[in-house]
């Protein structure tokens, strides 16, 4: 899937966009911030999902869950996003089982969802 | 059209975010959950990251100082150290050069690296020391 170098990258636009929502508004970045924390956010996929699958192996199992994102927080010391992030796997979780109600058999192809907007 | 679904309050793409899970090497599939978690997190991730470093910016200017900062301070961020060094300057570099070619060319490891593009002088010159 990943055939170009910048596959592995987020896109910069849309990582500017969440912190200027994060930012007062006003603030300027500069251009090497804003590629930094793209950066940033895109090794930190990384980091995380390497602590979510050392979970996994840990425990012999194969496929990654969302509890074990959770998990994967604490063990990476980063408790603070445990709270936030539980509340919105339940959210999740209930807008799955909604949506499945509501559409009835429509088959979802969960996975894939193609949401590109690199602007 | 299928309308992504849960999604809708996330901001960046899923897919990318997927591409990069899957270029971990103990990664084969990702699930949807593990998808949005990982995504919704990052966005937690890069809201805090900013706020925070927006906090060394004295200005309404956020810079990349500012980030750097917050990365060599705080030991949770230490995986994101290599890509972000704290930039020091040219003049700070080869002082540290000299400083280290002084102690007998000893086996140190250089953990700065140095870039000329920084041109103000940064008041936090010394963390070099071992």
């Amino acid at each position: 899937m990943a055939e170009k170098l910048e596959d592995l990258n987020l896109p910069m636009t849309v990582v500017t966009r969440i912190v200027k929502e994060a930012l007062p508004e006003g603030v300027s970045i500069s251009k090497e911030a804003r590629t930094g924390l793209a950066k940033a956010a895109s090794v930190f996929v990384l980091y995380v999902t390497s602590a979510a699958t050392n979970i996994v192996k840990n425990k012999k199992r194969k496929a990654l869950t969302g509890q074990d994102v959770l998990d994967a927080m604490r063990d990476i010391e980063f408790d603070r996003f445990v709270d936030p992030l539980a509340e919105s796997l339940e959210q999740y979780k209930l807008m799955v089982s909604a949506k499945k109600a509501s559409s009835g058999k429509k088959k979802d192809e969960g996975d894939d969802v193609e949401m590109i907007e690199d602007d | 059209m299928s309308t992504p679904k849960a999604e809708k309050d996330l901001h960046l793409p899923l897919s990318r975010v997927k591409t990069i899970m899957k270029s971990s090497p103990d990664v084969e599939a990702v699930g949807a959950e593990p998808l949005y978690l990982v995504t919704k997190v990052t966005e937690l991730f890069v809201t805090d990251l900013a706020k925070r470093a927006f906090k060394n910016s004295k200005t309404s200017f956020l810079e990349y100082k500012h980030i750097a900062e917050v990365v060599q301070e705080d030991d949770t961020l230490d995986f994101l150290r290599e890509i972000m060094p704290r930039k020091i300057t040219v003049r700070q570099f080869k002082a540290i050069m000299a400083k280290k070619a002084a102690k007998s060319g000893g086996s140190d490891e250089s953990s700065e690296e140095s870039s000329e593009e920084e041109s103000s002088e940064e008041s936090s010159s010394n963390n070099e020391q071992d």
